[in-house]
């Protein structure tokens, strides 16, 4: 018996000796773990106390020799623990509790580490029974997601947004500079918002805007990917570009100054009622900063803003923060980009709306803006869209703090200026050196005669149809005049390309259950 | 067999081509000369051959818009609309297009009335009874 159990010794040390050198490639996963137990498992009788085989101390070794050591000492205990372990039929038999105790043995061992493989094998006995005792199941998170696997993998539930309560949202948030330390929100969620609300904008039509928008998603989803290092640059450019744009239309020299306020001046409840971004106003500089951002970021926002110059009721910037979104992950580190979402007629009174607006359209917020938002004294906002309907009113009226709005309707310049701005502020991004004033200033120009023509034509393409509405076929027509749709790439290959899910469901016929087509051909 | 015949359809059409192109390149060459007499100054070689080459792939590009835009509008045939619309880029060209288009509009309306009025003196001579008749039938 001595001379087998000898042998099996032998065969199960080369054995080990043959997981460790393998073994160090694998990882410690229970699985490997067990394995090992069962290649390395001498096989000795229930009577025998100590049978174990004290291979080298490896680490990994360790747990198995560990586990070994502390299964001759659990034969000693009372099986009361008994952990249902489906090991090897040949290995196990009836009676060989010490193996199915093993696996909680080793779990243990896998949570307490390996300071207790460190003891000398003399107090194995010990030591593992005192281990033993701890035996402990030491995946406590796994039984409850074992339990409820669909609770704990759901995605958090998100509501459509309702445009109109988004505008309004919009108008109340004031020009607050949320917090740019959150990294965690990830923009992608809020993409599709944000391209929705972005294809409205420049062109103040809501229909139109899809090729830009193609040009401008294929950006934005690059500009997600590499957010953090974007907002690092794009901080640096864009300080640099406000510097360089004094002389941009319309934004005074304020900007710049304003703009490096702004960033030292987060948390502050910004004053920031005045004039606003459009720099027209321009009496504060933080708000032209911020108005510099907005209008560099939120080329959508034209329409929007008009809106909210209108109301001015209840700022919550919110309502931009989903279009932002796209253009904040682009390379604006700047505070002031928070404020850019405001409209350029909102005053600063928008700062406290804006702040209180920022819980509830935090799941819209791209990770900055948030993070920025952050940086008011208000708990950081729960990433749920869910909220964002109804939170606005309570949060809104909760908050409001009694500052005047500015009225006034903004001259139609400026929301144009703002969204050639957003474009040319990507443009000196993509450029990745530092570019003149007077080189942006005729990227704007270009861009701007480039959505001339572009409105132009499709207007005139409508109109050869016989029809007043501009519909996708002309926007047809059109990219195969510009070579992009051609014989071989469709339209549908563009969408799918380059549109987010959200908007290729809206454009290209899909069936649905109940036999119905969206949208209906 | 059939690649022999795609073949030579191939050499007939590239053939076809070159005849195309030789002609636009003799046009092209005389509209130079016109314009080197009149403004004194001289045309190489090469500038006609680029400008003929670049007139060429610009008709080809014209009759494909001309095509998408004919159908784009749902009509099968290309219309002096279409012809507007691909010259609205260059002001002077929509101009001059346009008031081709007006004289042409004009010409034929005359030319119809003309018509018409040869048919209704040679229709109220011989033609007014059975008028009356395709009348009374109608109601």
């Amino acid at each position: 018996m001595t001379a087998r159990r000898r042998s099996h010794k032998a065969r199960s040390i080369d054995r080990l000796a043959h997981i460790q050198a393998g073994g160090h490639l694998e990882e410690q996963t229970p699985r490997t773990l067990l394995k090992n137990i069962l290649l390395t498992a001498p096989e000795s009788s229930i009577v025998l106390p100590e049978s174990v085989v004290k291979p080298v101390p490896t680490p990994q070794v360790v747990q198995t020799s560990r586990r070994e050591s502390s299964r001759g000492s659990l034969e000693l205990q009372l099986p009361e623990v008994e952990p249902s372990t489906t090991l090897a039929p040949g290995l196990l038999a009836p009676g060989r509790r010490k193996q199915r105790l093993r696996l909680s043995v080793f779990q243990q061992g896998m949570d307490q580490g390996l300071p207790l493989s460190q003891e000398p094998y003399g107090n194995a006995d010990a030591s593992s029974i005192t281990s033993s005792l701890n035996l402990t199941f030491a995946t406590p998170l796994q039984p409850q997601s074992v339990k409820r696997p669909g609770l704990a993998r759901r995605p958090p539930t998100r509501r459509a947004v309702d445009v109109g309560t988004f505008l309004q949202d919009m108008q109340d948030t004031s020009l607050a500079l949320a917090p740019p330390g959150d990294s965690l929100r990830t923009p992608v969620t809020t993409l599709p918002t944000d391209t929705v609300l972005e294809d409205t904008q420049p062109f103040s039509q809501p229909l139109l805007g899809r090729s830009p928008t193609v040009q401008h998603s294929l950006p934005c989803p690059s500009h997600s990917g590499a957010k953090d290092v974007e907002r690092a640059v794009g901080h640096r450019t864009w300080s640099s570009g406000p510097r360089l744009q004094n002389s941009g239309p319309g934004k005074p020299a304020q900007l710049m100054a304003g703009k490096v306020e702004e960033v030292d001046a987060l948390a502050l409840g910004f004053p920031n009622t005045s004039s606003n971004i459009s720099g027209e106003d321009g009496v504060e500089p933080l708000q032209n900063g911020v108005g510099e951002e907005a209008e560099g970021r939120m080329k959508e926002g034209l329409s929007m803003r008009e809106v909210e110059e209108a109301t001015e009721a209840q700022g919550s910037a919110r309502a931009e923060e989903p279009e932002e979104h796209t253009e904040v992950t682009e390379a604006e580190g700047s505070q002031g980009a928070i404020e850019a979402k405001e409209p350029e007629g909102s005053s600063g009174d928008e700062d406290t709306p804006g702040r209180t607006a920022s819980p509830e359209l935090a799941s819209s917020t791209p990770e900055f803006l948030r993070a920025r938002r952050l940086q008011f004294p208000e708990p950081a906002p729960p990433p749920s869209t869910a909220v964002l309907t109804s939170e606005p009113p309570e949060t809104l009226s909760a908050r409001l703090p009694p500052r005047t709005r500015i009225p006034g309707p903004r001259p139609r310049q400026d929301p144009y200026k703002t969204g050639l701005n957003h474009y040319a502020k990507l443009f000196s991004f993509y450029a990745k050196m530092p570019m003149e004033k007077k080189s942006l200033e005729m990227v704007e120009k270009c861009l701007d005669k480039y959505f001339q023509h572009l409105c132009d034509d499709l207007e005139v393409f409508a109109a050869h149809a016989g029809r007043k509405t501009v519909r996708p076929e002309d926007l047809e027509l059109l990219m195969r005049r510009q070579g992009l749709v051609t014989d071989q790439v469709s339209l549908h290959v563009l969408v799918e390309r380059h549109l987010p899910l959200e908007y290729r469901q809206l454009l290209i016929p899909c069936a649905f259950s109940g036999n119905s087509v969206f949208p209906a051909q | 067999m059939m690649e022999e015949e795609e073949g030579a359809e191939e050499q007939q059409r590239f053939s076809y081509r070159q005849r195309l192109k030789a002609a636009v390149h003799y046009t092209v060459g005389c509209l130079c000369e016109e314009v080197a007499s009149d403004k004194e100054v001289q045309f190489s070689k090469q500038t006609i051959a680029a400008i003929s080459e670049v007139t060429f792939r610009q008709c080809e590009n014209f009759a494909k818009d001309l095509e998408m835009f004919a159908r784009h509008a749902k009509r099968s045939t290309i219309n002096t609309e279409d012809v507007k619309l691909l010259a609205r880029r260059s002001n002077s060209l929509l101009k001059y297009i346009t008031e081709r288009n007006e004289d042409i509009a004009q010409f034929n309306l005359e030319r119809k009335a003309k018509k018409k009025k040869k048919l209704e003196d040679e229709n109220k001579n011989s033609v007014e009874p059975a008028e009356a008749g395709a009348v009374e039938s109608e109601d």
